[in-house]
């Protein structure tokens, strides 16, 4: 087996020339971006490239390559006019990719997607081997539920129209109607994040697309602001963001749970359980994950989510006991 | 001599030959092989020759003389060149969109689709081409699955292959070796599972791989015939969408909730496709849910506070206030205060 670096670098350099072949004074940056290595590699690359050939390997053997005002030319390597076969293993990952992006995004794109695959195999004239069933071997769950509501702010993006929508803050535990201007789409941690510009608190905001209830694409277009230092930068950052300290501690039983959450900053054994520091701004949504995970969660600090914890769960059950 | 010049321009000669080359004429011409021995010069052919066979380097052995005596080699073009392929605007798009997510290698051979991918760039170009790269807004954030052991999961899923790893479950401080027949792999709210025939437990099971403590690795044997043969009656997405509350033992039932109007729509959108939901007036409505773990469905039933209730059964009402009492206690705070 080759070493994994050496063989990356092989297969790439076997699509790089003929991409520059038929691109001729294609720039750098664009190399860079598309076989997504910096542009120190890719010097490397190119200057590799040159000195290879035919034998006898003079110079009029040698593949030319010119690098001019930062555009490349490659000549005299007409052997290298198109890139290498797929290897079966190569198919059946970009079905299984294929696959993955109609289930997660249901996106307009997906007839575009299908007729696509259908070229390549034509093309190629190859098929999975008879055992790969990727669909008998791989689920990704669709998330059919978040489709409409993602393919309606994705078109909006793509328009650049501003989006009046019903939102339902789970920090605050409360629905909200704003006026955003949708810049981006990401997918991340089994959702769908929108990042847009939220127009009344004039910051870039991320939101949970299944926590959007209800939207409307209005005729009011919009220009995307600058993206630096314009708010939130991550879909996921919610430890160390806040003022307020909690203090948890999680029997032993939620000890596995407690350490793969993301929501703590700070997670450390303590006897059998552990204990678990979280920052927030807002207590309401910390009530409920504690609701949650009832018994199995001690609350250490601060003493006013203790008392408000005792409240809810007293109102709680007073649902239940009147009508018993 | 750097070995990847040595590959390329072991490619390039063998492709523009026009008669198998012989072992003699390619350590003669190519810089890095005439330097060394020829004991030596043989096992770096051998080695690279394997290498690009590895990578799908199509490599032919042919007779060079008619007793058969040298061979000769070489690489057919028309097993070597990827045909043109010519895509619209659209597909274009769509062929980015499955780059972006093979990036983030958050599905199983995503290095392998990028290579794929790699090889189609020629006829993709970059966006930068396309007058209105629709939907190329779309992002895909990396998962934290180690991409090895997918890889190799899946293609025991597909050979048949016994793994054996080592499992942390969830509420189990103690870590296991478990030897698993894995059916399927799944994606669900944001993880990976391997569903199959757990040979501790004698039944199927589900893992998620981010609680495997060590690397998957092969357990059965390593011939030809399959380790074991995957039930016909196995249906992975029967596995892919239990909930929690479905999982485990227990007799199953149904429970009524009920959903106030400001969280109804929330669950009928997550759940309408899988129970069945019926809409009152007021923009809430009533959830029939089945169950089987009651600690599970409490967790879940609980996060949503005031927002739902469970109807009937009457015993389950019980349980849920029986776990609000708990939580009291828990609290110091006086039930009847």
């Amino acid at each position: 087996m080759p070493m994994p670096d050496l063989a990356a670098r092989v297969r790439r350099l076997l699509s790089l020339i003929p991409y520059v072949l038929k691109h001729q004074g294609v720039a750098l940056s664009e190399l860079s971006e598309v076989f997504d290595i910096p542009q120190d590699q890719l010097l490397k690359d190119l200057h590799l490239i040159f000195m290879c050939g035919q034998p006898d390997y003079s110079p009029a053997d040698l593949i030319e390559v010119d690098i001019d005002d930062d555009r490349v030319f490659i000549r005299m390597a007409d052997y290298f006019s198109r890139p290498l076969r797929f290897t079966p293993s190569e198919l059946s990952g970009l079905y299984m990719a294929c696959g993955a992006l109609v289930k997660l995004s249901g996106l307009p794109s997906s007839p575009a997607l299908l007729s696509a695959m259908k070229k390549i195999e034509k093309v190629l004239d190859m098929s999975l081997p008879a055992e790969v069933n990727i669909e008998e071997s791989v689920e990704v769950r669709p998330l059919s539920p978040e489709h409409r509501i993602l393919g309606k702010l994705s078109s909006a993006a793509d328009r650049r129209r501003v989006v009046e929508m019903e939102y339902y803050t789970y920090g605050r535990d409360e629905l909200t109607r704003r006026k955003v201007h949708p810049l981006s789409l990401e997918f991340g941690m089994g959702h769908w994040y929108l990042r847009a510009w939220d127009e009344k608190r004039g910051k870039v905001r991320i939101f949970r697309v299944d926590r959007v209830k209800d939207l409307r694409v209005t005729r009011k277009t919009f220009e995307p602001v600058p993206e630096e230092g314009t708010g939130e930068s991550g879909p996921y950052g919610a430890a160390e963001k806040g003022e307020i300290e909690v203090r948890l501690r999680f029997s032993p039983s939620l000890a596995g749970w407690a350490g793969e959450q993301r929501l703590f900053s700070r997670v450390e054994e303590e006897g059998d359980g552990v204990s678990c520091i979280l920052y927030t701004d807002n207590l309401s949504w910390v009530e409920r994950e504690l609701l949650k995970y009832g018994p199995q969660v001690e609350v250490i600090s601060p003493p006013e989510l203790k008392r408000r914890l005792g409240d809810r769960a007293r109102r709680l059950l007073s649902i239940y006991e009147d009508e018993v | 001599m750097n070995k990847a010049e040595r590959l390329i321009n072991l490619i390039a000669m063998l492709l523009e030959a026009r008669r198998p080359v012989t072992l003699d004429r390619i350590r003669a011409s190519i810089p890095g092989y005439h330097q060394a021995t020829t004991a030596s010069f043989k096992r770096m052919f051998e080695r690279d020759k394997s290498d690009l066979r590895e990578m799908g380097v199509p490599i032919q052995v042919e007779p060079v003389d008619p007793f058969g005596e040298e061979v000769g080699y070489h690489i057919p073009k028309e097993d070597y060149y990827l045909p043109e392929i010519e895509f619209t605007p659209e597909e274009k798009v769509a062929l980015f969109l499955v780059n972006r997510l093979s990036s983030g290698e958050m599905i199983p051979l995503s290095r392998e689709a990028r290579s794929a991918l790699l090889k189609l760039s020629p006829d993709l170009g970059d966006g930068s081409r396309l007058g209105q790269p629709g939907s190329l807004h779309l992002k895909f954030s990396a998962q934290g699955e180690a991409p090895d052991d997918m890889a190799r999961l899946w293609k025991a899923v597909v050979g048949r292959r016994t793994v054996r790893f080592t499992y942390r479950s969830l509420g189990n401080s103690e870590e296991h070796e478990r030897f698993l027949d894995p059916y399927g792999l799944y994606f669900e709210r944001g993880a990976w599972y391997v569903v199959g025939h757990c040979h501790l437990r004698g039944d199927i099971r589900s893992f998620r791989l981010s609680r495997m403590k060590s690397g998957v690795e092969l357990a059965g044997g390593c011939g030809e015939e399959p380790d074991f043969q995957r039930p016909a009656d196995f249906r992975l997405e029967e596995y892919s969408r239990i909930l929690p509350w479905e999982f485990e033992d227990g007799a199953e039932y149904t429970a009524m909730v009920r959903f106030g109007p400001r969280m109804a729509w929330l669950v009928e959108r997550d759940l309408g496709e899988v129970y069945r939901f019926e809409a009152s007036g007021d923009g809430g409505g009533i959830l029939e849910v089945k169950v089987r773990n009651e600690d599970a469905f409490c967790n879940w039933l609980l996060s949503f506070a005031e927002d739902a209730e469970v109807v009937s059964p009457s015993e389950l009402r019980e349980k849920v206030c029986k776990r609000l009492r708990m939580i009291l206690e828990r609290a110091g705070v006086d039930a009847d205060a």
